[in-house]
């Protein structure tokens, strides 16, 4: 194409070509699998090679090992179900209290006033090193753990749901003022679909905290759970049984990321 | 120069050691050997020091326990043995463990946990001497109850039956304490309920309320509770497990393969700071003046978030012994592997063999 350009040029007329189209990266299922199994196999061979020492990582057959353990002595579901249990109490509970106080504060002077700073402040505490105190607060049973995850969740949930708000266009607003619509007609009709991407994606970052979160809220006297056995693991230095549970939240993370997706493409088909 | 000159082994620096005289920083090239003997110079007290400084990077956590080290350090007793030691804060014994094993560090002093087991039994490190230990009189571990339990019936070890127990992890010194506790009170340990709450300050805290019912620690952490009165002691650890070799010293595979003449280097420093140790902490035969001064040295590291003068008291109180000549009691380690290997918290078949190097030290 570029050696048709100084002849076009010569007899006066430069025709224009087709410089559109690129830039459009699309996933391919094929090639995703290839990397990964390709991963997978350099790391095997790695550490069959002795290449990689059983100090550094454990061979993905061992893990796949402990994994199938797992599976067998029926210690999956049990780790799994207590977590899940977990993660979806304090993720639910601590998204809706971030929701509302995220909104309060998007919407009235008073609540931004009073709170803004306040959560601020509360956000940068690293909830782990409040374990000892959580003990004394909610004890050793669920309460702790469950506790943990949702002030882990809540506020990264709240200042999503209120930067949301206060990104939501104002000629919206004052459009749907001229036309006469009520103020809970203007916050349902406009300011909540308006947020919701940007509280949608703080969903989808509050699920990771928590997921991150339920190692820690495991710490405390929990005797099943993915996080403790990631932790037991740890403490044993079993790293085949380590990354086992790692690959397990992983995927549990994936899970959680697609459901959240899917969740996108329904309320937000509006936007298209 | 001369002291280069002298240390021929000092020529080959493999990239390991290479990489910690970088990590030591701020000196020149070959200032770790200069450093090491101005270090010791500092301290007065360099005989016969052997021209080659090695170097050698030592963990310790922040505990009395480990003060052998402290002091060996500051009396200048590595330095004296051709030593350049450094010590290496860490917060746990878990990444101490890890950090040996992988090289970055030298030499360490933890309890007898799973974890190190499972690196030993990976060949990657071995107990080499031992060090804290229940001895005959001298104030020891304690089991304790929560008020709460103890008002319940929870007095002696038969009460622990049914009850929960705090633990930091699994395979932890605290579940073999409990499993002895039950064995000798004629229960199966299966009938505690354990409670891994990961940390220390988690264990008091859970005791503390109440919500766990029995714990057991070093006298330095039981007396200042039983004291508080939010707990009562119901054992002795002596009592039930004589002898019991709590902490011990491990070194790298690699440096007993490679460098056997280092770790018997830092085995003979060490006893020395186990010397003083004892005379200061635990017979308290040293002059007064002589004590403060070591204390005022462990400071440094130990309850170093406190003034000297609030700490001395921590720091005195409560200190258990340190085998003399970190001797190992092979038939404690011995016991605590079978328990270990027992319920499966190390890998099938790990071995005293594996576990431990008894040709550095007296066994007892």
């Amino acid at each position: 194409m570029h050696d048709d350009a100084p002849r076009a040029a010569g007899a006066g007329v430069r025709p224009v070509p087709f410089r559109g189209g690129g830039f459009r990266p699309q996933t391919n299922t094929y090639v995703s699998l290839a990397v990964f199994a390709g991963l997978i196999l350099l790391w095997e061979g790695g550490s069959r090679a002795g290449l990689i020492s059983p100090i550094a990582l454990p061979a993905p057959s061992q893990v796949i090992v402990a994994l199938a353990d797992l599976v067998r002595t029926g210690m999956l579901w049990k780790n799994l179900s207590v977590s899940l249990m977990r993660l979806g109490v304090g993720w639910v509970l601590g998204s809706i209290l971030g929701i509302v106080v995220g909104l309060l504060i998007g919407l009235f002077t008073i609540a931004r006033a009073a709170l803004l700073q306040l959560t601020s402040a509360l956000f940068a505490v690293p909830k782990i090193a409040l374990l000892p105190l959580f003990i004394v607060w909610f004890g050793i049973g669920e309460s702790s753990k469950i506790a943990t995850i949702l002030f882990g969740t809540f506020f990264p949930t709240v200042i999503a749901t209120y930067s949301g708000v206060d990104n939501v266009d104002r000629n919206l607003i004052r459009m749907a003022q001229s036309f006469g619509l009520s103020w809970g007609s203007i916050v349902r009709k406009i300011i909540l679909p308006g947020a919701l991407p940007a509280i949608l994606s703080g969903l989808r970052i509050s699920s990771a905290i928590a997921i991150v979160l339920l190692v820690a809220a495991e710490m405390i006297g929990a005797q099943f759970g993915i996080g403790a056995y990631i932790l037991q693991a740890g403490s044993l230095f079993a790293i085949d049984q380590l990354i086992a549970g790692v690959t397990i939240l992983a995927v549990l993370g994936l899970f959680i990321s697609w459901a959240i997706g899917r969740a996108e493409r329904h309320f937000l088909d509006w936007r298209s | 120069m001369r002291a280069t000159a002298t240390g021929g082994s000092n020529m080959a620096l493999t990239r390991r050691q290479l990489g910690a005289n970088v990590v030591a920083g701020g000196v020149v090239a070959g200032g770790v050997v200069a450093g090491g003997v101005a270090a010791g110079a500092a301290f007065g007290i360099v005989r016969n020091a052997r021209a080659a400084s090695e170097p050698v990077k030592i963990g310790i956590l922040p505990l009395v326990s480990h003060a052998p080290t402290i002091i060996a350090q500051a009396q200048g007793y590595f330095a004296a043995q051709g030593l350049a030691a450094r010590l290496v804060t860490f917060q746990a014994a878990e990444p101490m463990a890890v950090g040996i094993a992988s090289g970055d560090i030298d030499f360490g002093v933890t309890a007898i946990t799973g974890g190190l087991v499972s690196l030993a039994d990976k060949g990657a490190v071995k107990v080499i001497g031992g060090s804290l230990a229940e001895a005959k009189g001298v104030e020891g571990q304690k089991v304790l109850a929560s008020n709460a339990a103890y008002a319940k019936g929870l007095t002696s070890l038969a009460g622990l039956k049914g009850r929960s127990y705090a633990v930091t992890t699994a395979g932890s010194s605290f579940e073999y304490v409990a499993y002895k506790a039950a064995q000798k009170a004629g229960f199966p340990a299966s009938e505690i309920v354990f409670r891994p709450l990961q940390t220390i300050p988690a264990c008091i805290a859970a005791l503390k309320t109440g919500q766990v019912d029995a714990w057991d620690m070093l006298p330095s952490v039981t007396d200042p509770l039983l004291k508080a009165k939010v707990a009562h002691a119901i054992a002795a650890v002596r009592d039930f497990i004589p002898g019991y070799q709590v902490t011990a010293v491990f070194t790298s595979t690699a440096n007993i393969n490679k460098r056997k003449e280092v770790v018997q280097r830092f085995l003979a420093g060490f006893a020395r700071g186990i010397d003083d140790y004892d005379a200061a902490l635990v017979a308290k035969t040293m002059a007064p003046k002589q004590i403060d001064a070591i204390v005022a040295e462990i400071h440094k590291y130990v309850f170093s978030a406190m003034p000297l003068d609030k700490a001395r008291a921590h720091i005195t109180h409560g200190v258990m012994r340190v085998n003399a000549g970190a001797a190992l009691n092979v038939a404690s380690v011995a016991d605590q592997l079978q328990w270990l290997n027992a319920n499966k918290l190390v890998p099938a078949g790990s071995t005293m063999q594996r576990l431990v190097d008894t040709s550095f030290v007296k066994t007892i």
